[in-house]
């Protein structure tokens, strides 16, 4: 007997899915990248048009499909514009990710609460994620556990979030 | 709450240190995890901004800009001038000279006592000694607290109409015999003393002891 296909409530799934597949492509392909999210309203459209048609048959979960199709997507777009420019010169990357003015509000405001955390905090952040140093190597270079390290990464996280919502 | 495994993952994503295959399974997750990818999206603005604007942030400040951290209470005071120093220099005496004024004017008042029954006065309690109990035979004398110098106790001694009175500087007072007796076995008695200032005026009196001179066998 053949499985029927699940409901779906596309608009829901559209509406909840969206965000994450634009952090994918966006992740995979660069922010810079000014055709970022033409790939996402065809990877969008493609689920839709896969789960009108009864493609999807429920084997796996509806995020593990679209994952799926994200991932194919944008192996097929890397593909297309590899042939596309292999003959002329790179694009200079934008200076900044953050791709509007509310975001680069938002990452100022960011920016200026960070600078206002404690030396300790600061250093942390510094050395783990604008110096890429492993956990490990952070902890040595402080003088203080990996764990301590943790903490204080997570420690400067909350202090931040609340800087940000007051 | 129980924390997602994978969340430990999203620093390792975002830092580009998660290759092949736990970094597609990470992906996958993230896909069907809503928590982990609220966690993902907020660290990832984080690690955007230190990797754009990193630089300034962490920069070396000059040394006429370069400052130690200190707290924002030090910070505040420091920024005092003398003259704000001064205006919370008198603020402060300002709230003493209140916060006393009131605590004169609020002082716990002084216990209240019954003096007879139809008296009720305020002022210190006086403590009586002897006899608190019941005796074996007519008692000698009376003894009392003493409230220090210059007071001057009235005693009184009740049947049951007052029996008989006498006033004293002591803490002390021997009992006439005369009112000895007429103080019978068998009979209960209560006694009280009140203390007067020299002025006269009542400063404190003890409650009425009764006690009983036991029966003659």
């Amino acid at each position: 007997m053949e499985n029927r296909p699940p409901e779906i409530d596309l608009n829901d799934v559209v509406v909840k899915y969206r965000p994450v597949v634009s952090f994918k492509v966006k992740k995979s392909l660069g922010a810079q990248t000014p055709d970022w999210e033409d790939v996402v309203n065809e990877v969008i459209t493609q689920v839709i048009e896969k789960v009108k048609k009864g493609e999807f048959r429920g084997d796996s979960s509806i995020g593990t499909y679209i994952y799926t199709i994200t991932s194919r997507r944008i192996i097929d777009h890397i593909r297309q514009k590899t042939k596309v420019l292999r003959n002329i010169p790179e694009p200079v990357p934008l200076p900044d990710p953050c791709d509007n003015a509310e975001s680069r509000e938002r990452a100022q405001f960011l920016a200026q609460a960070i600078q206002q955390l404690k030396p300790k905090f600061k250093e942390v952040l510094n050395l783990y994620y604008y110096q890429e140093l492993t956990r490990d190597e952070v902890a040595e270079r402080l003088g203080i556990s990996p764990r301590r390290v943790s903490e204080r990464l997570n420690y400067a996280q909350r202090l931040l979030r609340k800087m940000i919502r007051t | 709450m129980k924390k997602c495994l994978f969340a430990e993952q999203i620093d390792d994503y975002l830092l580009n240190r998660l290759e092949g295959e736990p970094k597609e399974q990470f992906e996958e997750h993230y896909f069907n995890c809503p928590s982990c990818f609220r966690q993902l999206e907020e660290r990832d603005a984080l690690v955007s901004t230190i990797k754009t604007r990193g630089a300034w942030i962490f920069r070396d400040k000059p040394a006429s800009e370069r400052r130690e951290w200190v707290p924002a209470w030090k910070r505040a005071l420091a920024s005092f001038t003398p003259r704000q120093w001064a205006t919370v220099g008198v603020a402060a005496a300002a709230v003493l000279v209140v916060v006393f004024g009131l605590m004169t004017q609020f002082r716990p008042s002084s216990p209240q006592f019954v003096l007879n029954e139809t008296e009720v006065v305020r002022g210190e309690s006086l403590t009586l000694m002897s006899p608190i109990i019941d005796v074996r035979s007519v008692p000698t004398f009376f003894e009392w607290k003493s409230l220090g110098q210059g007071v001057e106790y009235k005693i009184s001694l009740f049947n049951d109409e007052l029996l008989w009175s006498a006033t004293t500087r002591d803490s002390r007072i021997v009992i006439p015999e005369e009112t000895r007796q007429r103080m019978r076995p068998g009979q209960r008695f209560a006694w009280q003393v009140r203390a007067f200032s020299a002025n006269g005026t009542l400063i404190a009196a003890s409650s009425k002891v009764q006690f009983q001179i036991e029966p003659a066998k």
